[in-house]
């Protein structure tokens, strides 16, 4: 090895995963890249000790792979498809922007919107909205262009935590969910990954908590890394997890004293006492239209915010009242004999016995009653700990979901059920318990306590896309209609994303009935997402993107998406361009700060080839889609990290010029200073060259919730819900006056309360419908994936190290099966086999552990690449080929699971 | 003199690999060679199952065979019980690698690259010839050790006199530090935890700490 | 050559890939070659015969370390395998390589005289190191095993033994009468050492793999290795007369037994160490469970 004339360190930022960001620094020798590092300068401020995740440790050689593409380059081969050669050759910059530009104005001048009323112009991105912190000011062009469709998921919204947004959103602010780990002693896990999924943060926080003896009990169908690293591995049966959390509750309202569980959080904080009218909504003052409760002080219903009241938790009182159901809908009720919301789970929760549940989940006996009362001791009923001279309840005990729990038919019921259990022992915001992370569909997004707001009802605000006759949206703004169908999506920038993005592949190839024509965007950008890849039935949807007439790919390298791209833009990749974020706070999955601040991402090597940064290109296509103006604005007002201009600074930059990326950030990092230091200091990019993050110390009370709806008088929607029932009544009502009945399976979701329903049914039900009789002896295995730390998120599937270092964890060569059911079928380990849905079969070798269901196969990532150099020739199984894209297996919420019905047969011994 | 050892604690240990891949990154082993890596050991039989994984890699034994075995001298143990190669003494006989009792050792016989025969501007720029056909093994990374001596930083504590492995562990699985010290991090750890070290019977008195348990 | 790596993922014993066929080549040469060059001595008779008996040895020897030398990765620094006299049997093989081929080629050179009896002794001498070269790689169960010493110089006798008898056929004159009874009884040693070896090895345990390859080889060889050329020479004792060939069948099998015992032991037995757990750890409240070592007879 020869010695280096020149050896710096330049700190970056890392955030290929929704679990980021990481803070690394990269070794650049002789302007050569060699190492990654922590950024051991954060490890005061980073809640991970300042380490980075190993996906990070990919990036070198995803900057020097000779796989990447170094020019520009245009289709020659008009036609598209998998089997098409797309003829790309390599083109000069300005002819790309040629040709963009010309399409661009194009479409500007038929109008931003087609004879269907869809954007002409959709973007995708990868998951997550990670893309975000690569793309530089592209959102800021966005921003100026106008309507942009981005409801063509890539598995987003779909086959993410889908459920968990909404409905976390809707309880408790909660984007996605998590224990308050750094306190908690307790953890049911449900298929929560959180070793691979959690990043750094997650690990690190985890590692700390067990080593400190926090117990974890991991449900699910198969041993993960977090199974491993945990005290207890239940191996339940998928899609069967609700049923053992409504045992759970049935054991502590039926078998349990009453005072083990926290009766004044109960009382105070949650909707528990609202008493509940013969429609199924809340009886109301008829003066005040204010839900009632009995007080056992006054002995009389009383408004819920009366003050110094003893609200019943149970029992039946007479009552005048009246109930205010769907589209103002009003029954008056006099001398009612009433129940209470908590008195109708009681009744709602009896039938679940463990002996029930046990038999349903196929799990050992005495494991519910066990569970159930490790879960109430641990809680610590009455327990307080103070927050920054807060004093706030303190139950370190938690529930943490993981994909398949919280997506698709079941979720809802988990969900709640989550909640429900941290209300009843009063653990719901409040240290050591169940915490939400970040908000995405609340607004304003900046603090999660600053998006707390009371309603009428006592309960927190929530931006409900409208169900009622005047103002329910008709005709669908985006073409996977998340406004129309789906209320709980919301109406935030993110909420597109979280509606049901296989409609708009679904509806392009054949609409429902009596639904409006989905026709293909005029324009399509997509950056650092492959849904020919990472989204279901992927043979099919792939042939969807083949009919999409312009895309404009950002592009690393060749891949399955960008097939069918008639533009491919090479970007200067993670370490070769400028862009500065916002760290701390709290944000997605365990990422719970105790600081706040800017972290810089700079070019720590010249850009390979002809790659430009992507804000250059951003500003380029601003330019000459004739946006520039807008453009600049957008930038101005923040779009590209902070506000260039407030009352106390201005840095803004001229709008009438085109900025140059050094020039942007320049301003954006004077800001930044700003902002952070509340005007005092205004450094440039170059002190964050130099120091890569600056910060501020916060509150750790912004980490909890419980503190803010107690100052507003809110009490948290639970357990009883209302206000669901009510929009899905109005929902049923819309669409079937426009002669829409293919939801009505969905709407059934919508009640006051929910119940267990045989989940596991529903698949196997679509199976023996799509594929005939037998086809469930045909397709006896479940099929299920699990995270891989390694891959997921990182769009780094051709990236030799992460090969090389996933094949240390087991899993990653092919399909786990149990060992035992594979000697019966004659499978040895790293035989290859073929497994087969009614969609699709996948092709890879067999991988036998003792740490799987006899039922269960599972498949970890999503390998099965055709086009991506490298990763073609892994010759790894895929399980989103095997699913389907399918209405009936779509909840209310527009999700569905990675979950599927497969048969597996050998093709030949190793 | 110090005696620098390493520790796991298998309590927090979640296979990650991204020791391995900083490992990789920081001694810039070609694809496949892994002084550091982590096992993923499932036991048990359905639904009796455990998984665990074990960090592993050159125990720098203070009894170590190979350097017992080495024809050479190419094996060498340092006063602090770093035991390390000299590449340009070994023969690459493989000698050493049938006495690892820990399967620490490897031999490349040709330039590898991450993607077949092309190597990367990183590989062009750290590619040595010294070590080709010869035995390697993680070695501490013993340049940080010994520039720390100059720098007076503290092995174990201060991330430039660390091992990379350890600098890059997300879990707070590994530490570094001299178990002479009583006072240093590795000495508590084993003061308060119980642990144990591979194949100890083999008598090779390994400098790998293996913690399981709170004592 | 092969790369050393090791394969993604293993926990269980593999076999190592280091020393192949032609590491199992020097200790079928270095074994047979000290043997004969030991038997040469006793039972060569006159000057000619032994500069035969004593080339073949010394070629068997040399061919044996050339072949080590093809494997080695820097063939050009083998000088260098000189270096470690203190502890390293490879050095001390080497070092006792060289008085070996001076004393045989000087005995061949006199035909005779003290450098014949010399040569033989630093034979027995290179045999042995042989023996702990195999006993010193602590990373092979299989070879790690102390009976694996005298198992060694067993065969390496027997191998001798043999190849003198054999070479008696081709050789002018007849061999020693004692000769045969001297091969039984090495191969009533070497009968002896391997079942002190296999029972070794099945009382401390071994990779299942290697156990695996050794138990059914050992049924073999107890039989076609061991038995057969013992019967030969019995009949041979008692009917030599009439078939003269029963002695020098016995001869050849008892060579090739001996090198289908060491190729086995060599290079089909080597799985290595493989990892273990003395006990499990604890996950956050759990409880340390009993340990395991995968791959393990025991």
């Amino acid at each position: 090895m020869t010695t280096a004339k020149s050896i710096k360190k330049v700190p970056q930022y890392c955030y290929q995963c929704v679990a980021g960001p990481d803070l690394l620094t990269v070794k650049v020798e002789d302007g050569v890249a060699t190492e990654i590092e922590p950024n051991f300068s954060a490890c005061d401020v980073h809640p991970g000790a300042g380490k980075c995740c190993v996906k990070a440790y990919g990036i070198i050689q995803k900057t020097y792979s000779p796989n990447r593409l170094l020019a520009p380059m245009k289709r020659t081969n008009p036609k598209k498809g998998r089997e098409e050669d797309p003829g790309f050759v390599p083109i000069s910059w300005d002819e790309a922007f040629d040709i963009i530009g010309a399409k661009m104005l194009e479409i500007r001048a038929k109008g931003l919107t087609n004879e269907h009323g869809y954007p002409r112009a959709a973007a995708s991105f990868g998951g997550g909205g990670i893309p975000t912190y690569y793309m530089g000011t592209f959102p800021a062009f966005l921003a100026a262009w106008g309507p942009v469709d981005f409801s063509f998921g890539s598995g987003q919204g779909v086959s993410c935590t889908h459920s968990e947004h909404l409905y976390g959103e809707l309880w408790h602010r909660a984007f996605t969910v998590c224990p308050d780990t750094p306190n908690c002693n307790y953890v049911l896990s449900f298929g929560a990954n959180i070793e691979a999924s959690g990043g750094v943060v997650g690990a690190w926080r985890h590692g700390v908590a067990r080593e400190r003896g926090m117990k974890r009990v991991q449900f699910e169908p198969h041993l993960s890394v977090t199974g491993a690293a945990s005290a207890e591995w239940v191996p339940i049966k998928p899609k069967t997890d609700a049923a053992f959390m409504f045992s759970m509750i049935h054991v502590m309202l039926h078998e349990m004293p009453r005072e083990s569980l926290d009766i004044p959080f109960l009382k105070h904080h949650t909707g528990s006492p609202y008493l509940i009218g013969p429609n199924g909504f809340y009886l109301r003052d008829p003066a005040t239209r204010k839900p009632l409760l009995w007080d056992l002080k006054r002995n009389a219903a009383v408004p819920f915010d009366t003050p110094d009241t003893d609200p019943a938790l149970d029992g039946t009182f007479t009552l005048d009242a009246i109930e205010v159901g769907a589209d103002g809908e009003t029954w008056t009720h006099q001398g009612l004999a009433a129940e209470t919301a908590f008195g109708k789970l009681i009744a709602r929760v009896q039938p679940y016995a463990p002996e029930w549940a046990e038999k349903t989940c196929d799990i050992r006996e005495g494991t519910v009653r066990r569970i159930a009362a490790e879960y109430v001791q641990q809680a610590q009923v009455g327990a307080t700990m103070e927050v920054d001279g807060e004093t706030l309840p303190f139950r370190p005990v938690s529930i943490q979901f993981g994909r398949t729990v919280n997506n698709g038919w079941g979720a809802y019921e988990c969900c709640w059920a989550r909640t429900l259990l941290a209300c009843l022992i009063g653990g719901l915001e409040v240290p050591g318990g169940t915490l939400g992370t970040t908000v995405r569909l609340n607004r304003p997004a900046t603090t999660r306590q600053a998006s707390v707001k009371i309603n009428e009802d006592g309960f927190m605000y929530y931006p409900m896309n409208p169900t009622d006759k005047a103002n329910w949206a008709v005709k669908p703004a985006v073409r996977n209609a998340h406004g129309t169908m789906v209320p709980l999506s919301a109406n935030s920038p993110w909420s597109t994303a979280l509606g049901p993005t296989h409609f708009s592949w679904m509806f392009m190839k054949e609409s429902p009935e009596n639904w409006p024509k989905v026709t293909a965007p005029d324009i399509w950008f997509c950056y650092r997402t492959n849904p020919s890849i990472s989204f279901w039935d992927t043979k099919e949807l792939s042939r969807r993107i083949a009919e999409f007439p312009f895309i404009v790919a950002f592009a690393y390298n060749h891949d399955e998406t960008n097939h069918m791209a008639d533009v491919l833009l090479p970007e200067c990749t993670d370490i070769e361009s400028t862009q500065l974020i916002r760290i701390g706070g709290s944000k997605f999955i365990e990422q719970f700060w105790d600081h706040e601040g800017f972290a810089l991402r700079q070019p720590a090597v010249k850009p390979a080839g002809e790659t430009r940064d992507f804000t250059d290109i951003a500003t380029e296509l601003a330019a000459r889609a004739g946006l520039l103006e807008k453009y600049n604005e957008a930038l101005n007002r923040g779009s590209a990290c902070v506000r260039l201009k407030t009352d106390s600074y201005d840095f803004s930059l001229d709008t009438s010029k085109r900025h140059d990326a050094q020039t942007i950030w320049e301003h954006t990092c004077r800001a930044a200073s700003a902002e952070l230091t509340e005007g005092q200091a205004s450094d440039g990019l170059d002190w964050y060259k130099e120091h890569g993050l600056r910060t501020r110390p916060i509150s750790r009370l912004s980490w909890y919730l419980f503190h803010e709806l107690r100052k507003q008088g809110i009490r948290f929607e639970m357990p009883f819900q209302e206000r669901l029932y009510r929009v899905g009544v109005e929902l049923g009502h819309r669409l079937h006056e426009h002669g829409i009945k293919w939801w009505d399976v969905q709407l059934e979701e919508y009640g006051g309360l929910p119940k267990v329903m045989d989940f596991p049914g529903i698949w196997e039900q679509e199976t023996l419908l799509q594929a005939g009789d037998g086809a469930l002896e045909k397709y006896p295995f479940w099929l299920i994936t699990s995270r891989s730390m390694q891959y997921a998120w990182g769009s780094n599937v051709g990236v030799q190290l992460m090969n090389e270092v996933s094949g240390n964890v087991r899993g990653h060569k092919g399909v786990l099966i149990n060992t035992k059911v594979a000697q019966e079928l004659g499978i040895a380990d790293g035989d290859m086999v073929e497994v087969s849905s009614y969609v699709g079969t996948t092709r890879g070798p067999a991988v036998l552990s003792q740490g799987i269901r006899p039922d269960t196969l599972l498949m970890m990532g999503q390998f099965d690449h055709w086009a991506t150099p490298y990763a073609k020739d892994l010759n790894k199984p895929s399980m989103n080929s095997l699913i389907p894209m399918s209405m009936a297996l779509t909840d209310s919420t527009g999700s569905s699971a990675d979950i599927v019905r497969v048969g597996m047969s050998k093709l030949e011994a190793r | 003199m110090p005696r620098y050892i390493m520790t796991a604690d298998l309590r927090r240990c979640i296979g990650c690999q991204t020791c391995t891949a900083a490992c990789r990154h920081a001694n810039a082993t070609p694809p496949g060679v892994q002084w550091r890596k982590v096992l993923d050991i499932e036991s048990g039989e359905f639904p009796d199952v455990r998984r665990s994984f074990v960090p592993v890699g050159c125990m720098h034994c203070a009894d170590p065979p190979c350097m017992h075995v080495c024809p050479s001298t190419a094996t060498y143990q340092r006063d602090d019980g770093i035991v390390g190669i000299n590449y340009d003494l070994c023969i690459g006989c493989g000698y050493c690698a049938v006495a690892c009792p820990y399967q620490a050792r490897y031999i490349v016989h040709k330039a590898e690259y991450a993607y077949s025969e092309r190597a990367g501007a990183n590989e062009v720029a750290r590619f040595d010839p010294n070590r080709m056909s010869v035995a390697m093994k993680c070695n501490f990374c013993q340049d940080r050790i010994d520039a720390a001596k100059e720098t007076g930083q503290t092995p174990g504590v201060d991330p430039e006199a660390t091992p990379a492995c350890v600098n890059s562990c997300i879990a707070g699985v590994l530490a570094f530090g001299d178990r002479e010290d009583p006072n240093s991090n590795v000495s508590q750890l084993l003061a308060e935890n119980q642990f144990f070290r591979m194949h100890e019977e083999l008598g090779t008195d390994p400098g790998f700490y293996y913690i399981f348990d709170k004592k | 050559m092969s790369d050393l790596k090791i394969p993604p993922g293993r926990v269980t014993p593999w076999h190592q890939t280091n020393w192949d066929w032609r590491a199992a080549c020097n200790f079928i040469g270095g074994g047979t070659g000290t043997g004969l060059l030991f038997f040469s001595t006793l039972a060569a008779g006159n000057a000619d015969n032994y500069r035969i008996m004593a080339l073949v040895a010394l070629a068997l020897i040399g061919g044996g370390l050339t072949c080590v030398w093809l494997e080695i990765g820097r063939p050009f620094r083998a000088i260098n395998v000189f270096f470690h006299p203190q502890t390293s049997w490879m050095t001390r093989e080497g070092i006792v390589a060289v008085p070996v081929f001076l004393c045989g080629l000087a005995a061949i050179w006199f035909g005779g005289g003290v450098f014949v009896g010399m040569a033989a002794l630093l034979g027995v001498l290179f045999l042995y190191c042989q023996g702990r070269i195999l006993q010193a790689s602590k990373g092979i169960p299989a070879w790690r095993e102390p009976k694996i010493v005298p198992l060694i110089l067993a065969t390496g006798f027997v191998e001798g033994a043999g190849l003198a008898t054999a070479l008696f056929a081709v050789l002018p004159g007849e061999g020693p009468r004692w000769l045969a009874s001297v091969l039984l009884g090495a191969l009533i040693l070497r009968r002896i050492a391997w079942t002190l070896y296999f029972k070794a090895i099945e009382k401390n345990g071994l990779p299942k793999n290697a156990m695996d390859v050794l138990r059914p080889f050992g049924a073999k060889f107890e039989m076609l290795g061991q038995l057969a050329p013992e019967i030969l020479i019995v009949s041979g004792i008692f009917y030599g007369g009439v078939l003269p060939g029963l002695t020098l069948l016995a001869g050849i099998i008892a060579v090739a037994a001996g090198w289908w015992l060491k190729f086995t032991i060599v290079a089909r037995a080597a799985y290595n160490q493989g990892y273990s757990l003395p006990v499990l750890p604890v996950r956050g409240q759990g409880e340390v469970k009993p340990g395991i070592k995968p791959g393990w007879t025991k």
